[in-house]
């Protein structure tokens, strides 16, 4: 389907999904009037309001039709998330964040000043400063610190708008992974993309609304909970699509039944099942046909979305792609393609970023670099390739880890380490944003000359996700969820929209 | 014509004037109801801004002290009787838009402010919301013609007012596979099922429940509920996210509820069951409800921190899973809408908060299961005990080898000087270093017995007291245990009595670097000496002792209290922040709901006996409302997890009320009696045929005017298919097992687990048996809204969504059942293609397919057939083997077994 298609496609589809809305709302009243309908799922749905908020959320989920688009609060710039996480944590030291100062302490003991008072995961008693690991530049019109380590990245510097002064409270990866994504450091709550495709619903039936990738070998630390519904229904959870074996779970007819009798058989179920529903009038039996009709679609359609092989030559040398391959770059072009066709939330999870310093695989000299160079060219060519597109502007492009890494060098049990690494810090690290409704080639924040903690601009994972919401439509105050007796919301009870870096 | 118009006139007057007189003599002699018409308009109305943490302008109508009471401006918003000069009917009737209440919002309906206005004249009284009230023996309805039990009869006074009627019976192989799936889970073994088919006695349907009820089966489907209310799974959670061995108490709920366990008394035993006089192994493993709580293993977490969120967990889960109430908002703030204050929230956590549990590692204290062999020497010991020393004695040395408690957990030193926790789990010495133990109690303590890893010979521990360099009551050689792996080792201490902070001294030349470990520390347990020196027997029974103490034996973690030497003090915390802690609290339950019997003690057995005493208001109607839910489709009260004021009001609070009166007075807490009279009711049997008509009237059958149909449980759709394949494991209890499933699901950083599939006939166990790691759930199952078992599940919310469609049409699992599903129509008709057909429908559906369904059905058997005849290949493919059934006509039906395992009719409950 071509991108015009597509829009046409969309458009009727707003119109019906309007009109879907007005009769369900009319359903609602209906029931309502007769006192049951609207109140039972009214409770599922954020029923009572805890101060002023308005009554946005009561016909949000459908559960025969739980997918179907809807509109968010507020026109938004963006119409789809490509969420990049790097999982175990970057260094902003060799990366984004120059310290010049840095580099002349280099080898010096830390100060008791910064130890005080302090949690480290790794790091005992007193530790050795350890200078940038890289060479920085300043690059583009915007004139943003870029290391070599990231030479293509630099190349694009003014499509990009750094944080740089982000800050958790979590030091070790799971919870620090679970507050980014979820709104706490504890399990339990639904994923920043089972909220927003609770929200918004997914524009094409056809595929899930929200796709993970991974990639690294690894789950991230927390494992599926930073992609999971929390207490949001089942449905809204991230699909994890596979770059080896079945794309998505299940996805692939059996051996030996091909399309032509899997055809066949899902028309013979529909068929008994519309038996079945001239006996009962169950409207759940309608929504189950649907059902089946449409996971027959999904059969055609994600296996082909999932397919990089046909990409044309110049994609994949921009991308650095190596078709039937597991890798970062392969999920890269994947989340272009599936945001290409309506996928709402695409979350790309890269293991392998903790740079301890244990082995050179760790080590902020050696390991580090080779994991930008997995990277640098597929994150670039991904900017490069939505604008081209067209679809820059309303594809909101994250990149970042769950916390920082410290300007001291790692001294593990508080030994001396073989290799340079730094330990977990959560004081300062950066992220960035692209598109979406984002400032160009701009950046946000500052930290200190060391790098230890923000001076300025601080931002904490509530502000990212409010954002994140923002962009999309969304009053991150306002968007809730009833449980437990309480309206829930993916910043919890703070957050503050980084108006600063909105276009 | 104006005549005419003229007499209507006069008419209609007259009707008007009889109508509102009448409106006025029946209103007016009946006082307001609180709770039915006051209530419901101040929590819509007022309470989000009024009530709880927000009390604006002072003013909260949350209790009736604080409505009372005077609000900032210095006014009273309500004097009782006098409502002209309340400032609520003032400022609810107020022309300023700045001062008219509900500010900015929508006014009052002129009756709801009557209502409040008449309330307040009649004296305001206050009235308690329904659920928190004890309940009451309830007047039953008039009996319909229709009813068969009194279920019927409330259900047929609401269908009466509502102008709504009740459907006929179903059909008999409705009914049989209606109640086959919900009391035992699966379609009912063919003894029971033909049973009833043949059998014509007006006896036969209560004569079918009493054999499902008696089945083993039952046990597994209701245990299968229970584990989404325990949490229940295989791995601790979070990061690592490792193995627990918690199973054995799947099996006890399995038991417990076959045998039918009072509900009270099945309680009682999962929250403390520990506390019990002289506890069994089964009371202990039941206790193990609220140790499947998440234990972080991830190196540099704060193991107090993860206790602490152990702790919230038990408390938010007792209240949401066993009394239908959502206490955790209570956490940080005042329950907004219910009567339950900040401080009663610590207050009920301070009777989890004593336990023994730290988020150590191994999940201690866990109940060590010992052989029969061993079993019987722990008995001969403890007679010996009992006898040549004291019964006291025996009952400590019972209690340690049975769990290591109480130990001192090395988790919780601190002081590190060149020593340190390794991987935050256990103390590590190296050389010249030392630690602290605080705390530790040494009046009548002769002998240490701890468990150590080593790993350098010639190492020199020493035990200080109250200073590195204080004195020294104990000192200890350190050779490598073997494998470097632990063991457990004794040392004598000197006599010292009081309470000392300890200090562990270490110095070991053969380790080479300062910052090299020499060994680790697990636990450290304070005691005498082996009793009963001289008596006879003595040396033998010492060589028994320790035998059983070191013995690798399976575990399972339990609940376990510190004793008074170990007393943990609850504190408030300050807006929920665990690291914030406010005053002191001692154990005690919210003082709006009823009080702690007379013989409780104020510890978890207190706790319990609270619950489960009749007056307790929420206990009974919470299993009630949600065994309902498990046969109805939908709780009389649909939000299982909040009978609170926030709560979908129920359907029919009369009979929830009556039913949970029955449960604890007629039934004394049987679920199966109660089960019992559910599934026989008139209501139950309903056929669930809708009509226009009545989807128009009531489209969630929210009046039981038809039967209920429902999706199918994740554990339910597993377990059919097993059935109808023919190839379902009879095998019970046991660790849990590994079905299919496919590669690359388990990928938890450093963690080695890996799924390797089960051999044999532990691929075809029921659901309630496959291995549960939170962190990946299994896949099939979690489609169809199972959850991950991190907290507790109130209620499943029931999605449909293309994904399913995808397990049951392509799993391979699905693939292999329909294979033997078409095994078994072929054996069973004959050579007949129509006839095999036919006779799967009845496999799974008891009753004849008809006409169109076969030809549809049919069809697709001749289209398959016409592909595999010439295809050797795919009749492979799709056999899976080239066995005795690799042939077109058995490939053929496979497809149509496929499509049939997949009909909405199959995976609904109708």
């Amino acid at each position: 389907m071509t991108r015009d298609e597509l829009n046409n496609q969309r458009l009727v589809k707003e119109a019906n999904e309007k009109h879907l809305h007005f009769v369900t709302r009319r359903h609602f009243l209906k029931e309502s009037a007769m006192g049951f309908g609207a109140l039972a799922l009214g409770s599922l749905l954020g029923g009572c309001h805890f101060g002023d908020s308005n009554s946005y959320a009561q016909t949000l989920f459908d559960p025969a039709h739980p997918l179907m688009p809807k509109l968010p609060m507020f026109p938004g710039k963006a119409k789809s998330v490509i969420y990049l996480h790097m999982a175990g944590a970057p260094s902003q030291l060799e990366l984004f964040d120059y310290k010049p100062d840095l580099m002349k302490l280099d080898g010096q003991l830390c100060p008791q000043s910064l130890l005080e008072g302090k949690r480290f995961a790794f790091i005992r008693g007193v530790p050795k400063m350890l200078g940038p690991q890289a060479v920085f530049k300043q690059r583009g019109q915007s004139g943003a610190w870029i290391s070599d380590n990231m030479p293509h990245l630099a190349s694009i510097a003014d499509e990009l708008s750094f944080l740089k002064a982000c800050s958790t409270d979590q030091f070790n990866h799971a919870p620090a992974q679970l507050l980014i994504h979820t709104g706490t450091p504890r399990l339990g709550r639904p994923s920043i993309g089972s909220w927003v495709t609770y929200g918004l619903g997914t524009e094409n039936q056809n595929l899930p609304g929200f796709v993970v990738l991974t990639s690294g070998g690894r789950f991230p630390d927390a494992g599926k909970s930073v992609w999971g519904s929390g207490f949001l229904p089942s449905v809204y959870q991230g699909v994890q699509c596979r770059s080896e074996g079945d794309p998505v779970l299940f996805i692939k007819d059996p051996q030996g039944m091909d399309r032509d009798l899997r055809k066949a058989s899902i028309n013979a179920i529909n068929q008994v099942n519309k038996e079945e529903y001239k006996e009962f009038k169950d409207p759940e039996i309608l929504s189950r046909i649907s059902q089946y009709e449409m996971a027959y679609k999904m059969q055609i359609s994600v296996p082909d979305v999932m397919n990089i092989n046909d990409e044309p030559q110049y994609i994949h040398e921009m991308y650095g792609t190596e078709p039937n391959k597991a890798s970062f770059a392969n999920n890269v072009l994947l989340a272009r393609k599936l945001v290409e066709k309506g996928v709402r939330f695409v979350q790309l999870f890269d293991w392998g970023w903790d740079t301890h310093g244990t082995s050179p695989g760790d080590a902020v000299d050696i390991g580090l670099i080779n994991k930008c160079r997995q990277i640098d060219k597929s994150i670039t060519a991904l900017i490069l390739d939505l604008k081209q597109r067209g679809l820059l502007d309303e594809t909101l492009v994250v990149w970042g880890g769950e916390f920082g890494r410290t300007p001291m060098q790692e001294n593990r049990d508080g030994k001396q380490m073989m290799f340079k690494g730094r330990d977990h810090h959560t004081e300062a690290f950066t992220m960035w944003m692209a598109g979406g409704g984002i400032k160009k080639g701009f950046s946000y924040g500052e930290t200190d000359e060391i790098g230890y903690s923000a001076v300025s601009g601080k931002v904490t994972p509530f502000d990212m996700q409010a954002t994140i919401l923002n962009q999309l439509g969304f009053d991150h105050e306002k968007f809730t969820y009833q449980f437990q007796g309480r309206p829930f919301r993916l910043t919890d009870v703070s957050g503050t929209v980084i108006s600063d870096i909105i276009a | 014509m104006q005549a005419l118009n003229f007499k209507k006139i006069i008419l209609v007057t007259t009707l008007l004037v009889v109508a509102v007189v009448a409106f006025i003599f029946f209103t007016r002699r009946k006082p307001v109801d609180f709770s039915a018409q006051v209530k419901p308009i101040l929590n819509k109305k007022c309470i989000t801004c009024h009530g709880g943490v927000r009390r604006k302008g002072g003013f909260s109508v949350l209790f009736r002290s604080e409505a009372l009471a005077k609000t900032e401006s210095g006014k009273f918003a309500i004097i009782p009787g006098d409502p002209e000069h309340s400032e609520m009917i003032k400022r609810l009737t107020s022309k300023d838009p700045e001062e008219r209440m509900p500010y900015k919002h929508e006014q009052l309906s002129k009756d709801e402010i009557e209502i409040l206005r008449r309330w307040i004249k009649e004296g305001a009284q206050w009235g308690d919301h329904w659920a928190y009230v004890a309940v009451q023996k309830t007047d039953v309805p008039s009996k319909p013609d229709w009813a068969i039990n009194e279920i019927d009869n409330f259900i047929d006074q609401k269908l009466k007012e509502e102008k709504l009627t009740h459907s006929p019976e179903a059909d008999k192989a409705t009914l049989l596979r209606r109640v086959s799936l919900d009391l035992i889970g699966m379609p009912a073994p063919e003894n029971i099922s033909q049973k009833f088919l043949n059998d014509n006695s007006e006896h036969a349907y209560e004569n079918l429940i009493d054999s499902l009820l008696a089945s083993k089966h039952y046990g597994e489907r209701w245990t299968a509920l229970w584990l989404d209310l325990a949490r229940y799974a295989d791995t601790k959670g979070y990061e690592r996210d490792d193995v627990r061995d918690i199973w054995r108490y799947r099996d006890w709920l399995i038991n417990a509820f076959n045998k039918d366990e009072p509900y009270d008394k099945f309680l009682i035993e999962q929250i403390a069951g520990d506390l019990l006089p002289n506890p069994t192994d089964a009371q202990y493993i039941a206790t193990a409800f609220h140790r499947n709580t998440m234990t972080n293993d991830e190196g540099g977490t704060d193991n107090e921190e993860f206790r602490t969120a152990a702790v919230l967990d038990r408390v938010n889960t007792t209240w949401e899973a066993l009394m239908g109430t959502t206490f955790a908002c209570v956490q940080c703030h005042s329950h907004p809408y219910d009567p339950f204050t900040h401080d009663e929230y610590y207050k009920f956590m301070a009777f989890f908060n004593d336990t023994r549990d730290e988020d150590s590692y191994a999940d201690y204290p866990l109940l060590r299961t010992y052989n029969d062999s061993m079993q019987n020497k722990l008995t001969e010991l403890i007679e010996w005990m009992n006898k040549n020393v004291s019964p006291q004695k025996a009952k400590e040395a019972y209690t340690f080898l049975k769990t290591w408690q109480p130990a001192y957990n090395t988790l919780r030193c601190d002081s590190f000087v060149n020593s340190g926790l390794s991987d935050t789990k256990w103390a590590a010495f190296r050389n010249h270093g030392f630690f602290r133990l605080r705390n530790v109690e040494l009046t009548d303590r002769n002998n240490l017995i701890f468990r150590v890893a080593s790993y350098k010979k010639g190492g020199d521990c020493e035990i200080h007291t109250d200073d590195a360099n204080g004195a020294v009551i104990a000192k200890i050689k350190l050779d490598t245990t073997k494998n470097y792996d632990w063991e457990i080792e004794e040392a004598a201490i000197k006599a010292t009595s009081g309470v000392h902070d300890l200090y562990f001294t270490y110095t070991n030349n053969n380790l080479k670097k300062t910052t090299d470990n020499g060994a680790m520390i697990d636990w450290l347990y304070f005691t005498e000496n082996f009793p009963g020196e001289g008596k006879p027997g003595h040396d033998e029974m010492k060589t028994v002792y320790w035998k059983l103490l070191v013995a690798d034996v399976p575990t399972t973690p339990v609940m376990m209290d510190n004793p008074s030497f170990m007393h943990r003090v609850s504190h408030v915390f300050e807006r929920g922040n665990w690291l914030m802690k406010g005053e002191v609290v001692e154990p005690d339950v919210p003082h709006s709901l009823n009080h702690l019997p007379a013989n409780a003690p104020h510890n978890r057995l207190g706790l319990a006996m609270w619950m489960v005493d009749k007056k307790n208001p929420l206990v009974s109607r919470t299993i009630v409302n949600r065994l309902w839910e498990q046969i109805f489709g939908t709780g009389l009260a649909e939000t299982l997890e909040d009978l609170g004021t926030q709560g979908v009001p129920p359907t029919h609070r009369e009979l929830l009320d009556y039913l949970s009166y029955k449960l604890m007075n007629d039934y004394n807490w049987s679920i199966k009696k109660l089960l019992k009279e559910m599934v026989m009711s008139a209501t139950y049997r309903q056929d669930s045929k809708a009509t226009d008509e009545m989807l128009q009237k009531d489209a969630f059958n929210k009046f039981y005017e038809r039967g209920s149909r429902v999706r199918l449980s994740a554990e339910q759709v597993r377990d059919q298919a097993l059935v109808v394949g023919g190839v379902m494991s009879e095998k019970m209890f046991g660790p849990s097992v590994y079905p299919y499933q496919p590669d690359g699901i388990w990928l938890s950083p450093y963690s080695g687990l890996t799924w390797i599939k089960s051999n044999g006939e532990d691929q075809y166990r029921r659901a309630v048996y496959t291995y549960w790691k939170r962190t990946a759930a299994y896949p099939a199952m979690v489609t169809f809204d199972a959850t991950s078992h991190e907290v507790c599940t109130a209620r499943r919310i029931r999605t449909n969504t293309p994904l399913q469609a995808l397990v049951t049409l392509n799993d391979s699992s699905y693939l292999d059942m329909a294979r033997h599903f078409a095994y078994r129509m072929q054996k069973e008709a004959g050579a007949d293609v129509s006839k095999q057909i036919s006779r799967g429908y009845e496999i799974i559906m008891y009753k004849p397919v008809s006409a169109e369904k076969l030809q549809a059905l049919k069809e697709l058997y001749d289209d398959a057939y016409s592909k595999m005849k010439n295809d050797a290949d795919k009749t492979c493919e799709i056999i899976g083997e080239a066995n005795e059934h690799n042939n077109p006509e058995t490939a053929a039906l496979v497809v149509v077994a496929n499509a049939m395992l997949n009909l909405d009719e199959v995976i609904t409950k109708n």
